[in-house]
């Protein structure tokens, strides 16, 4: 009996060793294992012999039966496998060839710089405010504690429209006019276009972008000026980033200030950016003057305020290292290209 | 944790309504997460007395039962004055006392009526607990005290109506897990005064060397403290109703009276309490004929059977509550069924401990057995309050298992708990909450929470063990001018009650008081402004950033320029001089007015680009433009692009193709589904710069949103573009973005259910006449079922070979789906030959 099952193994080997496919396993397993199989029909031959010799019988019938299941689960595999093999190599692939890109295009560095100041403002619990460009002497100058006769309102330096208004030299105008409508505690940024009459050259622009902030709440001082400055300062340009203030004049603030940061380029030792000074001028910082709380009806003696405002061309030409502002607004693809993917 | 109201008023007088109490307790710190009202009953729905119960032939289980309801008038009495009824409850039987729901009663769930059962009159009910909406117990009628009275309201016997608060405790306030515990601190809110039970314990009667008890703690680090009372002639019986009544509603299960009276109390002081059969504790080999008990670690592979009876092999770190042989029960989690109480039960051990809290997580959560004792104790109990539940427990015990207590009380208590002192700052207070509290509300709060109060004086950071380390500053002291004196900190101190295990450090004091007088009574410093236009903001960045991947490059051009591009895009002088602005004192001609159109710039931006060899152009900006209205300008927003070239990038394997008008009008119609935008009609562009028959505009509600078209050629030579050197068009696509702004301003993003179904997707292919538009044709197939197909895809175009002249053959895909019902072929079929039939009754068309 043993023998005769051995052979039946060796008969099964050599059938499934030849099958190609998983159906070609299926019949030889119904063959051997199946209902109809020889090996089958042996259980019920178990039924006729002395119960002595049932198990030693079983354990017989079943290790063949075993065998076969090892070797149909065996050639299942191999068949697998080749399947495989053979999707793999059905056509060359030539993988230094170009992949498929979206084609996508990009944003202005302009509009990157000044997503990147919203975000750090949104982050630091400010709104943004926008408001006319096109405004008139109240907002852009009386308001601001600038009187008539003040150097700054001079022809040369505002653009003036036909018919009334000009164009607002600053986004202070928007403070202004947030002051005006809401009270106290105001938290914003006034992002914006703005514009002088200076002629084009490597740092002017007669159109030129421009973020301020405006802080007014009860107890707001320098310090927290300072605070939020060095907030910004090392968020924007880097944890190492400094800032500094030292006294300056703007009408419109008191005490005033200029805001400087360390140099980005050489950390501070000096080089051809700072004009080896170390430092770069960021902007116009100060307390919000008394006067200007007191014409927009903000009790000065309760509400105080900071606010400072920063160039977005010159952060811009900071960052990327572009040379001539100029550069910014001839629109060249090529340049516009290499700021893709809008990382900063 | 579950209270009933008319328990919780045992301790404390309540004068709020259900809402009040909820609102009152939930900001206090203890949060209500479910209110269950257990309503009045009728007055048709009292005790009763089962007369005869007597078996129905032919059914299984009902009985026909002849009820006394005394006096109670009722027509259809039986001659002898009974009432028939028929039960179906396993436990209804002659001579008990049931509760009857007369014919007429409403309960929770039901109205009763007379009816006729197997053909036998019923009239009316013989009630269950969860019938009469009292707990979801349904295993059998209520069994009554057998000397109830007949005709006793069931509002009367289970304090009717009640309400029942599922209370979440927080784990930091084990102090809360009974009922005193949050009387004591709704009493602190409201400032009403606490009502303790009056403890009243009998006299002992038993000597005490009748029972005699050996009691060894070996493990005082993990069992601080162990009372045991004894107990003799107690008899174990079924409890009254009002404390099954109580328990009930609790949520708890009546079993008997020891079970009942250990639950009562701890649901009422918050801590657990265990029954040993005094008879059932084995002695110490060395002690023969003494029950002992020793609390110990279990030894390894020691097991146990609990009461549950499941059994559990210990490892050897759990502490048990052994005898002298073998443990009774596992500490604080569960007792052992050998030492179980049983009806046989004639002596008593009553336990009242404190474990270590560590020890009991760990082991409930080895053994994965979680028990309303276990839940405690893993909170960390005080050592101290065990003394009084022992009391209260053997007072009831007393009382209703009528037994003796022995005059003998084990309290093992090797190292007694210090009470803590702390000092709390007024001045921190305000600091850390925000605003300055009367010292006198502080101390008043703290007092009623059971604090008391030790003395005022100058602050000591620090472990304070002695009061006498601080300087005390009376009134005397005070009035002295001394400023050395005046500077310094001045706090209140306290000693802390044992119970209060959460209370550690000032700042745990400063939250009582603040929770005490109220959160909302801290000021909210700064209102929150609106002042940003967050939907604009947000609007203008999708917009922006779906143009980019897309292709488009952004350009920034001045806000000015020159009137004559005006001129040059088509516009007559007359149509644009009207609302253009001009400067008054200008750099240069071309830079002399604000510019009214962004299409000009953007013209000169794809000319520059031209010549420096790109072919391949996608520009776009978004800015305003400036207008003339009366006095004041108008700066709107516009989001403008231009296009020409290849629609993508060239790529050897995925090709691309020149820009056509499907491509830009795409780009519009993208945008505008990305805002959610639908419903908006096509019309004539009519822009002098714009192919008449290549352009659209879109509009909604006669706002115009968007357009697209070609660029005509004599307007691209204004900009000295020649499109026939070019030999590609050139195309424009503009969007209003103020217009976008307000149509998207009430827009609400919904989460729809995903469809459980699958859909069927079906093609068919016809030839239709040119003449007839595919919105045409889209419309006509909707009007068939627009619910069930719920996509139609245009899959293919075709003109050509085959196909006779002035007609095109169209395929279109059809996502057909039914919400309800997996569909079927029929129906399907059914469906797309409707589809066909209408198509071809309305267009004329022919399938292929
Ligand atoms: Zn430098």
């Amino acid at each position: 009996m043993e023998e005769e099952l051995k052979e039946l193994v060796k008969q099964a080997e050599s059938d499934i060793l030849v099958c190609a496919s998983y159906n070609d396993l299926l019949n030889i397993k119904a063959k051997y294992l199946g209902k109809k199989s020889v090996l089958n029909s042996l259980y019920a031959k178990m039924r006729d012999l002395p119960s002595e010799e049932r198990p030693a019988f079983g354990n017989l019938i079943n290790a063949t039966r075993k065998n076969i299941e090892d070797l149909l689960e065996k050639q299942n595999k191999a068949i697998k496998e080749d399947a495989w093999k053979k999707s793999e190599n059905r056509t060359a692939i030539d993988l230094t060839m170009p992949g498929i890109f979206s084609s996508r295009g990009g944003l202005h560095p302009l509009t990157i710089i000044r997503r990147e100041i919203d975000e750090v403002f949104l982050g630091l619990g400010f709104e943004i405010a926008e408001g006319p460009d096109i405004d008139d002497d109240f907002h852009n100058f009386d308001a601001l504690n600038t009187p008539p006769d003040h150097p700054s309102r001079n022809l040369a330096d505002t653009f003036y429209l036909e018919g009334g208004g000009l164009l607002r030299t600053h986004t202070s105008t928007v403070q202004v006019r947030v002051m005006e409508k809401y009270p106290p505690p105001i938290k914003i940024i006034s992002p914006g276009c703005c514009y002088r009459n200076d002629k084009p050259d490597p740092s002017h622009s007669p159109v030129f972008h421009q973020v301020e902030a405006l802080v007014v709440d009860k107890d707001i001082s320098l310090s927290d000026m300072k605070d939020m400055l060095s907030q910004f300062a090392s968020i924007m340009f880097g944890k190492n980033v400094s800032s500094r203030i030292r006294p300056h004049f703007f009408p419109f603030t008191e005490p005033s200030a200029e805001m400087d940061i360390s140099c980005v380029v050489c950390g501070g030792t000096g080089c051809r950016v700072c004009k080896y000074s170390g430092w770069i001028e960021m902007g116009g910082a100060g307390m919000v003057d008394p006067n200007v709380f007191d014409i927009l009806g903000i009790d000065s003696e309760i509400y105080t305020g900071y606010a400072f405002g920063l160039g977005i061309e010159r952060i811009a030409m900071l960052k990327y290292n572009i040379p001539d502002l100029r550069i910014l607004y001839e629109n060249d693809l090529r340049m516009l290209r290499q700021f893709k993917g809008e990382l900063r | 944790m579950k209270i009933s109201i008319s328990w919780l008023a045992k301790y404390l007088e309540i004068k709020e309504n259900t809402k009040e109490l909820e609102e009152l307790l939930t900001f206090s710190g203890i949060e209500v997460e479910a209110v269950q009202n257990i309503p009045a009953l009728p007055e048709t729905v009292f005790s009763a007395q089962v007369i005869s119960a007597e078996p129905v032939p032919k059914t299984d289980h009902l009985k026909l039962c002849l009820v006394d309801i005394g006096n109670y008038p009722y027509p259809e009495k039986t001659p002898e004055g009974y009432l028939q009824v028929i039960c179906g409850a396993p436990n209804c039987k002659t001579g008990m006392m049931a509760v009857i729901a007369l014919p007429g009663s409403t309960l929770a769930d039901i109205t009763i009526k007379k009816a006729k059962i197997k053909g036998i009159e019923s009239n009316g009910m013989l009630c269950s607990e969860k019938e009469l909406g009292i707990s979801d117990n349904h295993s059998g009628i209520i069994e009554l005290e057998p000397d109830t009275p007949i005709g006793r309201s069931v509002n009367e016997l289970y304090e009717l109506p009640d309400t029942v608060f599922e209370l979440e405790i927080t784990p930091n306030r084990p102090d809360l897990l009974g009922y005193i515990g949050i009387a004591r601190d709704l009493s602190a809110k409201l400032g009403r005064p606490l009502k303790l039970p009056e403890i009243d314990i009998p006299v002992a009667k038993c000597r005490a060397e009748t029972m005699p008890l050996e009691l060894i703690n070996k493990v005082p680090e993990l069992c601080p403290r162990y009372i045991a009372r004894l107990f003799d002639k107690v008899k174990v019986k079924e409890s009254p109703l009002w404390l099954k009544s109580a328990l009930i509603k609790s949520g708890l299960r009546p079993i008997n009276n020891l079970v009942d009276i250990t639950n009562y109390v701890m649901l009422e002081y918050g801590h657990p309490l265990h029954c040993f059969d005094y008879e059932k504790l084995a002695s110490l080999p060395d002690k023969p004929g003494i029950p002992a008990i020793v609390i110990r670690q279990a030894y390894k592979d020691e097991p146990i059977t609990t009461l549950d009876g499941k059994n559990y092999i210990l490892e050897g770190e759990e502490m048990v509550i052994a005898d002298g042989i073998k443990p009774s029960a596992i500490a604080g989690i569960m007792g052992g069924n050998i030492s179980a109480i049983s009806e046989n039960t004639k002596r008593i051990v009553l336990e009242s401990a404190a474990f270590d809290p560590r020890s009991i997580r760990r082991t409930s959560y080895k053994l994965k057995i979680s028990s309303d004792s276990s839940y405690r104790f893993e909170r960390h109990l005080s050592e101290c309050s065990a003394p009084d539940a022992s009391l209260r427990a053997s007072q009831f015990i007393c009382e209703l298992a009528d037994a003796e207590l022995c005059e003998v009380v084990y309290d093992n208590y090797p190292v007694p708990e210090k009470s803590l002192i702390l000092g709390v700052r007024p001045s921190r207070y305000a600091k850390v909450i925000g605003y300055e509290l009367e010292e006198e509300k502080i101390k008043d709060y703290l007092q009623r929470l059971g604090l008391k109060f030790l003395r005022y004086g100058i602050w000591k950071p620090g472990k304070i063990t002695n009061i006498s380390e601080i300087r005390e500053l009376d009134s005397e002291t005070l009035k002295q001018k001394n400023t050395a004196l005046q500077n310094q900190e001045k706090a209140h101190y306290y000693l802390i009650p044992p119970k209060r295990v959460d209370l550690e450090r000032e700042i745990d004091i400063i939250e009582e008081i603040a929770r005490l007088d109220g959160y909302d009574k801290a000021p909210v410093k700064t209102k929150p402004q609106h002042i940003m236009d967050r939907h604009s903001y947000r609007i203008k960045k999708v917009a922006v950033d779906y143009l980019v991947s897309r292709g488009f490059y952004e350009t920034l051009n001045y806000s000015f320029s020159e009137p004559e591009l005006m001129r040059k895009l088509g516009y007559q002088e007359s149509d644009y001089e009207l609302d253009m602005i001009f400067l008054k004192n200008p750099q240069s001609s071309n830079q002399s007015a604000m510019r009214t159109s962004l299409i000009p710039q953007l013209l000169q931006n794809l000319a520059y680009n031209l010549n420096r060899d790109e072919k391949n152009i996608k520009l776009f900006e978004l800015g305003k433009t400036y207008h003339r209205q009366e006095t004041i300008s108008y700066e709107p927003y516009y989001l403008a692009a231009i296009l020409t070239g290849l629609n993508k990038d060239e790529h050897w394997q995925d090709k691309a193709s020149p820009i056509n008008v499907f491509w830009v009008k795409g780009i519009v119609e993208e945008l505008l589904s990305l805002l959610h935008l639908e419903n908006w009609t096509v019309q004539e562009a009519k822009k002098p710069y714009l192919s008449q028959s290549e352009s659209a505009a879109y509009y909604l509600d006669n706002k115009e949103l968007a357009y697209y078209g070609k660029l005509t050629a004599p307007v691209a030579e204004n900009f000295d573009i020649d499109l026939i050197e070019l030999k590609q068009d050139i195309w424009i696509v503009q969007f209003s973005m103020e217009n976008l702004i307000v149509a998207t301003h009430n827009l609400e993003i919904q989460y729809q259910e995903i469809p459980r179904l699958p859909s069927v997707i079906r093609d068919i292919s016809f030839l239709i006449s040119e003449e007839i538009p595919y919105s045409k044709i889209v419309k006509t197939i909707a009007e068939v079922d627009d619910k069930m197909i719920t996509d139609i895809i245009a899959f293919d175009e075709y003109r050509g070979k085959q196909i006779p002249n002035g007609k095109r053959s169209l395929t279109l895909r059809l996502k057909i789906r039914d919400k309800e019902k997996t569909l079927t072929d029929e129906r399907v079929d059914y469906l797309v030959d409707s589809v066909i039939k209408k198509l071809e009754n309305t267009w004329k068309i022919t399938m292929r």
